[in-house]
C-alpha cells in the first residue's frame, strides 16, 4: 500500500490504471506465449526464404507466411487471448470489458503501418537498404527498448536487455540480412514462448479465491 | 498559489485514499470489470476490496450487480456518471495544486 500512495502522488489517475492493467494483462503468461509464437512465425518465414532460392515452393510458401500469417496472428492474438481468458481462465483471472477502440487512434496506426510498408517495398526493390549490420543492430535495440518500456515489468527488461545485445551480436557477426533477423527473432520468439508457458503454469498453478 | 493550494481542500476523501483511487482510475479506464480481475488488478485482498468497493457503492460512485457468465457468478463493477464526475474534479484540483 505504501508504494500505492507514493504513485498517487508521482503519477495521474490514469496513469495508475494503465499501469495496473498492464500488470494485469501480463499476469497469466498468455500474450507473452502469443508473441513469442509469432516472433517464431516470422523467424521461420524468414529462415526458408534465405534457405531456399526464389521462385522454389519453399521460398514461396515462406513469403506468402509472412505476408499474409504473420499480419493475421498478431491481429489474432488479442482475440484468441480474450478467447482463452473467458472459456478457461474466468475463474483465476477475472472478466474486464474494455472499452472500444478508438477508431481514430486504429485508423492512424494502420496508416503509419501502411506508409511504412510501403516505402520498406521500395528500398528492397530499389535495393536502397542501408547496411545488414546497421538493420539488424537498430532493430534488435529498437525492440529491446520497446520491450523493456512497454511492460514495466523485470522479465521484460530482462528479455529486452536480451534483444539489444543479440541485435548487435548478429550485426557483428556479418550474416545477410535474413538470415539475422531469423537469428534474432528465433531467439526472442523462444525466450519468450518459455517465459511466457513458465508464467502460464505459475498462474494456472495458483489456487483460485472466488467470490467476495 | 495560496489558492491553488487552498483548493485541495475540495478533494473528495472517500475518492483519494489510495486503494480506492486504484480502483476507481482503473474502472474509469474499462467499461466494467469483475471483482476477481480488481483484485488480481489492485493486489487487495479480498476482504479489503470488498469493503472499499462497499464504500464506492454507498456514495454512488460505483454500481455493482451481480451476474453469471456460463456457470461461473460474477460480481460486475462499473464507475457511475456521478463517480466519473468525481474523478474528473479530482485531477483536475490535484493538477491545478502541484
Amino acid at each position: 500500500m505504501s508504494e500505492i500512495s507514493h504513485n498517487i502522488v508521482n503519477e495521474s489517475p490514469d496513469a495508475i490504471a494503465k499501469r495496473l492493467m498492464q500488470k494485469a494483462h501480463n499476469r497469466d503468461g498468455l500474450p507473452e506465449i502469443a508473441i513469442g509464437l509469432s516472433f517464431l512465425t516470422v523467424a521461420a518465414t524468414m529462415w526458408m526464404q534465405v534457405v531456399f532460392h526464389p521462385g522454389s515452393m519453399g521460398y514461396t510458401a515462406g513469403f506468402w507466411s509472412f505476408a499474409l500469417l504473420v499480419p493475421a496472428m498478431i491481429l489474432g492474438s488479442q482475440w484468441a487471448i480474450k478467447r482463452v481468458r473467458g472459456q478457461f481462465l474466468i475463474e483465476k483471472a477475472g472478466y474486464v470489458q474494455l472499452k472500444p477502440v478508438n477508431r481514430t487512434r486504429s485508423g492512424i496506426v494502420i496508416g503509419i503501418a501502411f506508409v511504412v510498408a510501403v516505402v520498406a517495398a521500395f528500398a528492397a526493390i530499389k535495393g536502397s537498404f542501408p547496411p545488414a549490420s546497421l538493420m539488424l543492430a537498430r532493430t534488435g535495440i529498437g525492440g529491446g527498448l520497446l520491450a523493456a518500456l512497454s511492460g514495466g515489468i523485470p522479465r521484460f527488461v530482462i528479455g529486452g536487455i536480451v534483444m539489444a545485445a543479440t541485435g548487435i551480436l548478429v550485426a557483428f557477426s556479418r550474416v545477410s540480412l535474413g538470415l539475422g533477423f531469423a537469428i534474432l527473432f528465433g531467439l526472442m520468439g523462444a525466450l519468450t514462448l518459455v517465459s511466457g508457458c513458465v508464467v502460464f503454469l505459475l498462474f494456472v498453478r495458483q489456487p483460485a479465491e472466488t467470490g467476495e | 498559489m495560496s489558492k491553488k493550494i487552498q483548493r485541495l481542500g475540495e478533494i473528495d476523501r472517500i475518492i483519494h485514499e489510495p486503494a480506492r483511487l486504484m480502483i476507481v482510475a482503473l474502472l474509469a479506464a474499462v467499461e466494467e470489470a469483475d471483482f476477481q480481475y480488481l483484485r488480481q488488478a489492485t493486489g487487495l485482498t479480498q476482504g479489503n476490496l470488498s469493503a472499499h468497493l462497499s464504500k464506492l457503492e454507498e456514495a454512488g460512485y460505483v454500481a455493482i450487480e451481480k451476474a453469471f457468465r456460463g456457470k461461473y457468478p460474477l460480481t460486475i463493477c462499473r464507475l457511475t456518471e456521478r463517480g466519473r464526475e468525481v474523478l474528473d474534479k479530482y485531477r483536475k484540483v490535484i493538477r491545478a495544486a502541484l
